[in-house]
């Protein structure tokens, strides 16, 4: 792993240790229901102050705290236009399968490429420490995963060239 | 119908074995024409078929004649400006009977709606093996007609402007000739961005690959349509995935190759998207992956949904041991309810009166453990 990216995960994991302190809350507006105050953001005093992560302008990561919930908006780099599609295709692909994960948001915050959405109830049903390594890996993941696409793509794209110009051969 | 045959079925992989060239044959006519002559009893034969979209097959035999086959065949001409006519030019027809005349002759004038008639005779050929080559041969019609007609007109072009070709209705090319070589130019169109970012990189490796390999024609990839273009209608010239050129030299079209260069050119457009499509086959399954193992660290996540599976076996095996703890519960009962009968049988049953009963008969005492002896002072 490249040396700014352990930084900045590192960065993002001790954030999220700090900021995944939730608690049952309900909701201050309508009787008897419970909802994610980082969402609604109906009552500031629940709010805490989003901490905002950069790697450089293209990646960073956007974590909203509040008493019952938090929310992590992550911005993965893309470098040009293949990586670009490649990274729009890929999220759009995990974002449709945000039931599998739990914690994924099905449309991510605007500016940001994917967000997750944890509450207090998630924390209550898993441990907390695995929840932060999944978001860490989660990224690594990402990363890795639109960067040896984008190298399949173009090794395939090499490979079926000199297939074609043989035939001429 | 078939869109393209390619040799190699299995979805090829980086660094496995890399796409394989588009075959020219039709595997349909290939199969008719050899379950035909398998036949034990002479069947009568009447196939219609397309391929390509637009290149239409007719397949005609009866049980009385089973000797000849009638191979019709319409396809579109590649270009109107160098063959106006319907029928098919007379250099594609020479083409043809050189290349048949072994087991074939044209019939003419064709069928209407068709632009050839063969009328095939394997009867001459006696081996099987000599039969299957001329069903391979005859399989290659399509390509035989096109490829003649792009040979043609490589060798009859004016010395400026492009002539358009339509081999695919949708994806016109253009032929232009320029002192010493012949440029094929092809307008890319794709249907959304994956498209094009795939494509994209195609272009740009058969530019750098084209350079390395000094025998193939070399190859130019531009956004901007080429000047050899010029006047052409906008409609042709506007594209989302630029302009792809071929330089033709002599070496590229001479005897033999001439067919087999117009061939490749002439599947070039479905070359591309083949990779695009393949390309996007495995992108998906790529990510299907992906999601799966990350799905799998926030199941490990869970408190008590980590180890499900452990789990449920962990209870399947308990209930098990259960299961067999009652099975042994039942069958202890059962024993000791065989048990029980028993004593119950080996116990005196007492009753009160019988006593006096048994003092004035002497009735004698049954065997019991206790009197087990003989007493030898008595």
């Amino acid at each position: 792993m490249a040396n700014t990216l352990r930084l900045y995960l590192t960065c993002i994991r001790n954030t999220l240790e700090a900021a995944m302190c939730l608690q049952n809350f309900p909701c201050q507006e309508v009787e008897r229901h419970n909802k994610p105050e980082v969402e609604l953001k109906t009552s500031p005093e629940l709010l805490l102050n989003p901490v905002l992560i950069c790697r450089n302008e293209a990646e960073k990561c956007l974590v909203e705290t509040s008493i019952n919930s938090i929310r992590i908006s992550l911005k993965v780099k893309q470098a040009d236009e293949l990586e670009n599609i490649l990274a729009k295709k890929f999220l759009r692909f995990l974002s449709m399968r945000a039931e599998a994960f739990q914690v994924l948001r099905r449309k991510p915050v605007q500016g940001y490429d994917i967000s997750f959405l944890i509450t207090n109830y998630h924390c209550e049903d898993m441990h907390k420490h695995k929840l932060i390594d999944f978001i860490v890996q989660f990224m690594e993941d990402i990363d890795k995963e639109i960067s040896e696409l984008k190298l399949s793509v173009n090794t395939r794209g090499r490979l079926v060239a000199t297939e074609f110009l043989k035939q001429f051969i | 119908m078939e869109r393209a045959i390619i040799k190699g079925r299995r979805p090829w992989i980086p660094g496995g074995k890399a796409m394989a060239f588009f075959n020219g044959g039709s595997r349909a006519l290939v199969e008719i024409l050899t379950r035909f002559q398998s036949a034990e009893r002479p069947m009568p034969v009447d196939h219609t078929f397309f391929e390509f979209g637009s290149v239409r097959y007719h397949v005609q035999a009866s049980a009385s004649d089973p000797e000849n086959v009638y191979l019709l065949i319409s396809t579109p001409s590649l270009s109107h400006e160098a063959s106006p006519s319907t029928g098919l030019p007379e250099f594609t027809l020479q083409e043809a009977r050189k290349m048949y005349h072994k087991f074939a002759e044209i019939v003419e004038p064709s069928k209407e709606g068709y632009a050839l008639t063969l009328k095939l005779n394997f009867s001459g050929l006696t081996r099987p093996k000599d039969r299957a080559k001329a069903v391979r041969q005859v399989s290659l019609l399509q390509s035989v007609v096109l490829g003649s007609q792009l040979k043609h007109l490589l060798g009859s072009l004016g010395s400026s402007g492009a002539t358009k070709l339509v081999y695919n209705h949708r994806d016109p090319f253009f032929v232009s000739r320029t002192p010493g070589k012949i440029k094929a130019i092809f307008p890319m169109r794709f249907r959304d961005d994956t498209d094009i970012a795939v494509a994209t990189s195609f272009f740009q490796e058969l530019q750098d690959a084209g350079n390395s390999y000094a025998k193939a024609p070399k190859c130019s990839w531009s956004a901007i349509p080429p000047p050899e273009l010029r006047g052409e209608s906008v409609q042709h010239l506007t594209t989302n995935g630029g302009f792809v050129s071929f330089d033709i030299f002599e070496r590229h079209v001479k005897r033999k190759r001439a067919a087999k260069t117009a061939w490749i050119l002439l599947n070039f457009q479905a070359y591309v998207k083949y990779h695009i499509k393949c390309t996007r086959n495995y992108i998906q399954s790529r990510m299907r992956k992906r999601q799966e193992s990350l799905a799998e660290v926030i199941q490990n996540a869970r408190l008590r949904g980590g180890d499900d599976k452990k789990k449920s076996q962990v209870r399947k095996k308990s209930k098990r041991r259960l299961f067999s703890l009652g099975k042994a519960k039942k069958l202890q009962k059962g024993f000791r309810a065989v048990i029980d009968g028993i004593k119950r049988l080996r116990l005196r049953i007492r009753v009160k009166a019988l006593d006096r009963f048994r003092r004035c008969f002497v009735v004698p005492k049954l065997a019991t453990k206790k009197h087990n002896y003989l007493r030898l002072g008595a």
